[in-house]
């Protein structure tokens, strides 16, 4: 237990020092770039332009810049927007969204492991029939073709017509807001990652059914279901959570793309819309707020294995 | 058994693996099956079980436990007959054990899996197994990982594993040629212990002439599928009638030998099972062989009290009339002196 | 057939006829000859790359003369594939895009991998501290959103193609370092000791040519899987507004565009979502049939 904690206590320091990196590379970078252009409606009056200059903090070197900006940070003061007219303070907005983005992000993985795994058994146990062959190369095709040219597909079917014979759990307005529109998005978002997951689980559990502690299981008179699952899914699901951390980032990734697609008020859209505004408070804010979210996902996964492994101790 | 076929179906053609086996153990009897790699102990053991692995399959013959069909079993019967009528103990005790489980838990699920002992009945039934198989401190181990086991240990509860439910026979496939030499010796003795303590029948399957000795009262010998010689572990240890028996019995390093003696191994290699050599299987190999041996195939014969051996010659003769006694050339025919062209 | 020959006191010449040799790469060729999936994906990425090198040349009509009928016309037999929403011809921007996706494509996997192989090597070669610094870098850098920063670099650096090969590959180098430090570290073993053994100190760089050409395999198989990877990439981007500016046409672009139309137009979007899934489904077989035939596991 304490190996464990201490562990999470590394990790910690370690996401916090990323985010800082990270943070202060694209602050500088844009600084350095953009510089006193960022404000995005600047007044012609060079008095006022002044003054909002000062009033941004956009008149003082960058460093200076960027240091007011992390002891801000740190305390949960992420700025306040650029563009005219808005000016709110940043952190409130942000922590709303992320909420968002890891609600949409959390049914995505949902969606990817239960039916990656579930399917890649499945192919796994029936290898060589056609059940496997179909299944093979489904998988390839679908992580193959796009998130967003999923999201594509789905919306028309969903849009045009087959809305009917589907329970009305599938919705006609793209948008946020409902549990309805939960679904679209987020198997536009898991389906490419489920098959390249069942994919792995297949391979996995092909390895480990010649394992001969399987035999041994066999051999004490265990019924089919508890060997296949209790033993062998068990061992070949040990691989399968070591992708899992590269696939949550490339999730929370891919969901900029589908929350701009489908206007869902997340982190992702934020993030766009303020590289397109020349907002670029927002900008650094949300890339910092990623990068943390990106950590902490991946150190839940991390802290999964020794559940999973009980030879892997910290 | 009876006559038991098993053949692999491979891409290069059928190895028939098990060609005509039979024999029958008795309530409490230690057997020991010998031979060499390839033989086909292995598989004969497994088909007891009806584990035989792709693409082998059990393509005819008979196997009864306790009167009861093991081949015609139903999918829920032979749920039951694993590891309850029969246990089962393999060779390499760290690979053979689940490594993500607790080994009391390993323990446990053998017996909750017959529904002989009530859930309850099974946890309280762990450690005393445990203890009896000379798990030291078993209590804190019965929690513990197979890593975290010596070599000898996770045998031991392997052992503990596969007596769980009071099986009529434990098969126990090579459960010492992963182990060091003395580790083998304790875990021999445990065996034979247990089989007095529990009369559980052993089968005991080995390459290893020594551990038979030291545990089995019966035994039988196997080479490319068949049976050569079977009886009891006295008699043929003193008086081995085919001559692969023979020869492995003199391979076996001994200290009273003078050191600057080689090895006497047998020569040539296992045969292909492909393609077995026509006639006596073993006649591209045996010392004493005869015209007969290339053409016919030789049936077991009775040769002693309750001993039956698979060959034409059979040492008797070999040592009337070839000399076996002194003979120190064993390469294939220095006996008989037969070389055809 | 062996011909010697010999004269009198002088070392005899022998010509051996040896038995055909086969190679690595022979073998591998032979096996993925057999993979109708890989042979499929090597037609189709011919076909990509027929088109990306025709198209500036050549297309059925011009890909920026619009009203060329009636805007997101469905297909017809003048125009297979429709036009989109300024009436441009669809097919002719089809296969104008694959020259971006194809430059980009490749020139990212090989920007990306070139650094990713040179820091490999440097890394798992010499060990170290200077192993720790390269893959300290790495293993920060990897939890990174690759998106947000090719995004942000190419809103500073400006639109077009070659930002667009940079943003891509400035973190699609992570994989490959990683893989090539693996493999180097292992071989490195193997290697190190015969030619340190056989002739004193040998050049470093010889050393590389050792250890690389034995890596060779693994990084192929990787640079093939970096293409559509980055053809998403690119994908994404354009989908953003980051892309390549108009009017060049991307298919990532015609996509977006056609997004706009997808409930009542849905052939604007179909048409370029399908040649990206297409081509990536391509790249996938092949290179799936490359790592299967490069498998020494897999050998008869």
């Amino acid at each position: 237990m304490r190996g464990t904690l201490i562990y999470t206590g590394q990790r910690l320091v370690l996401i916090a020092v990323t985010a800082v990196v990270v943070s202060s590379i694209v602050f500088i970078g844009i600084h350095i770039q953009a510089g006193t252009s960022m404000l995005s409606d600047r007044p012609a009056d060079p008095v006022r332009l002044a003054q909002l200059l000062h009033q941004y903090n956009l008149d003082l070197p960058w460093p200076q810049q960027y240091w007011i900006w992390l002891t801000h940070a740190v305390r949960g003061d992420m700025g306040v927007s650029l563009t005219a007219g808005r000016g709110e303070p940043l952190t409130p907005v942000l922590l709303r969204e992320a909420r968002v983005s890891v609600t949409l992000g959390f049914f995505a993985i949902l969606f990817t492991v239960g039916v990656g795994v579930g399917l890649g058994t499945l192919a796994a146990i029936r290898q060589n029939t056609w059940v496997d062959y179909v299944a093979s190369t489904a998988a390839v095709i679908t992580y193959s073709i796009p998130n967003f040219v999923w999201a594509f597909l789905l919306i028309i079917l969903t849009v045009s017509g087959f809305y009917s014979w589907t329970n009305g759990t599938i919705y006609e307005n793209i948008g946020w807001g409902t549990p309805e529109q939960i679904p679209v998005p987020a198997l536009a978002l898991g389906l490419p990652y489920a098959a390249i997951v069942a994919r792995l689980t297949r391979a996995s559990m092909l390895e480990v059914i010649r394992q001969d502690y399987v035999r041994t299981a066999w051999a004490k008179g265990l019924r089919g279901r508890v060997v296949m699952v209790r033993h062998a899914l068990r061992n070949a699901l040990i691989p399968v959570v070591t992708v899992l951390g590269p696939l949550a980032t490339a999730i929370i990734t891919g969901s900029v793309v589908i929350e701009y697609l489908f206007g869902i008020p997340g982190l992702g859209k934020e993030f766009v819309e303020s590289i397109l505004s020349r907002d670029y408070n927002i900008t650094v804010a949300v890339f910092t707020a990623y990068a943390l979210l990106i950590g902490f996902a991946n150190l839940l996964v991390d802290l999964t294995y020794p559940i999973l492994d009980p030879r892997i101790r910290y | 058994m009876e006559d038991l076929h098993t053949e692999f179906f491979t891409s290069g053609g059928t190895v028939t693996a098990v060609d005509g086996v039979s024999f029958e153990v008795r309530r409490g009897e230690t057997l020991g099956v010998v031979g060499e790699s390839g033989c086909g102990k292995s598989v004969t053991a497994m088909s007891i079980l009806r584990l035989v692995s792709e693409p082998g399959k059990i393509t005819s013959g008979s196997i009864k436990y306790d009167g009861k069909d093991v081949l015609q079993l139903s999918a829920d019967e032979l749920v039951d007959y694993r590891g309850n009528d029969v246990g089962m103990i393999f060779q390499d005790p760290m690979s053979s054990l689940n490594p993500v489980l607790k080994v009391g838990f390993q323990v446990e699920e053998a017996m909750r899996a017959h529904r002989r002992f009530s859930p309850k009945e099974a946890r309280d039934r762990v450690v005393p197994l445990l203890k009896q198989v000379r798990i030291p401190d078993a209590e804190a181990r019965a929690r513990d990982y197979p890593h975290q086991f010596s070599g000898g240990m996770r045998q031991r509860a392997m052992i503990a594993m596969a007596l769980a439910n009071n099986p009529g026979l434990v098969i126990a496939d090579e459960p010492t040629t992963a182990l060091d030499v003395t580790v083998q010796a304790q875990i021999i003795e445990l065996l034979r212990d247990l089989n007095e303590e529990m009369h559980t029948a052993i089968m005991l399957i080995t390459h290893n002439m020594a551990v038979v000795a030291s545990l089995c009262t019966r035994v039988i010998v196997m080479y490319a599928g068949q049976i050569v010689e079977e009886g009891p572990v006295e008699q043929i240890f003193e008086n081995p009638q085919h001559p692969y028996t023979w020869s492995l019995l003199r391979s076996i390093p001994r200290v009273d030998e003078h050191e600057h003696e080689r090895l006497r191994s047998i020569e040539g290699i296992a045969p292909d099972l492909l393609r077995p050599p026509a006639g006596c299987r073993f006649h591209p190999r045996c010392p004493f062989r005869v015209e007969q041996c290339y053409t016919d195939p030789p049936e077991l014969e009775l040769v002693g009290p309750d001993q039956e051996a698979r060959c034409w010659v059979k040492m008797d003769r070999a040592y009337k009339e070839m000399g076996a006694a002194d003979l120190f050339d064993v390469s294939p025919g220095a006996g008989s002196g037969y070389y055809p062209t | 057939m062996a011909t010697a020959t010999a004269s009198p006191g002088a070392i005899v010449d022998h010509e051996w006829d040896m038995p055909e040799q086969v190679s690595l790469w022979q073998d591998s060729w032979r096996r993925l000859r057999r993979n109708k999936l890989a042979l499929v994906g090597l037609v189709i990425v011919t076909l990509a790359l027929l088109s990306a090198v025709i198209s500036p040349f050549w297309t059925p009509y011009e890909t920026w003369r619009n009203a060329l009928g009636e805007t997101y016309a469905s297909p017809s037999m003048a125009h297979p594939l429709g036009l989109d929403s300024l009436g441009r011809d669809i097919l002719s921007r089809l296969l104008s895009g694959a020259t971006v996706a194809i430059t980009v494509g490749v020139g990212a996997s090989a920007l990306a991998s070139a650094f990713g192989i040179v820091l490999g090597l440097i890394a798992g070669f010499y060990r170290g501290k200077v192993d720790a610094v390269i893959s300290t870098f790495i293993n920060t850098w990897y939890g990174v959103p690759d998106l947000l920063v090719a995004m942000t670099l190419v809103v500073l650096l400006g639109r077009g193609v070659l930002n667009l090969v940079i943003a891509i590959a400035i973190t699609g180098w992570l994989g490959m370092a990683r893989l090539v430090r693996g493999q180097t570290l292992s071989l490195r073993e193997r290697e190190f000791n015969e030619a340190a053994r056989a002739s004193g100190t040998r050049n470093f760089s010889i050393i590389f040519k050792h250890i690389l050409p034995n890596a060779l395999g693994p990084i192929i198989v990787q640079a093939t899987y970096l293409v559509p990877a980055a053809i998403i990439f690119e994908a994404f981007l354009s989908l953003l507004g980051l892309g390549v500016p108009p009017p060049t046409p991307s298919w990532g672009d015609m996509a977006s565009e056609g997004y706009k139309s997808l409930q009542f137009a849905p052939h604007v979007v179909l048409a370029p979502s399908i040649a990206i899934s297409l081509t990536v489904l391509a790249f996938n077989w092949l290179g799936d049939g490359l790592r299967d035939a490069i498998d020494p596991r897999m050998r008869r």
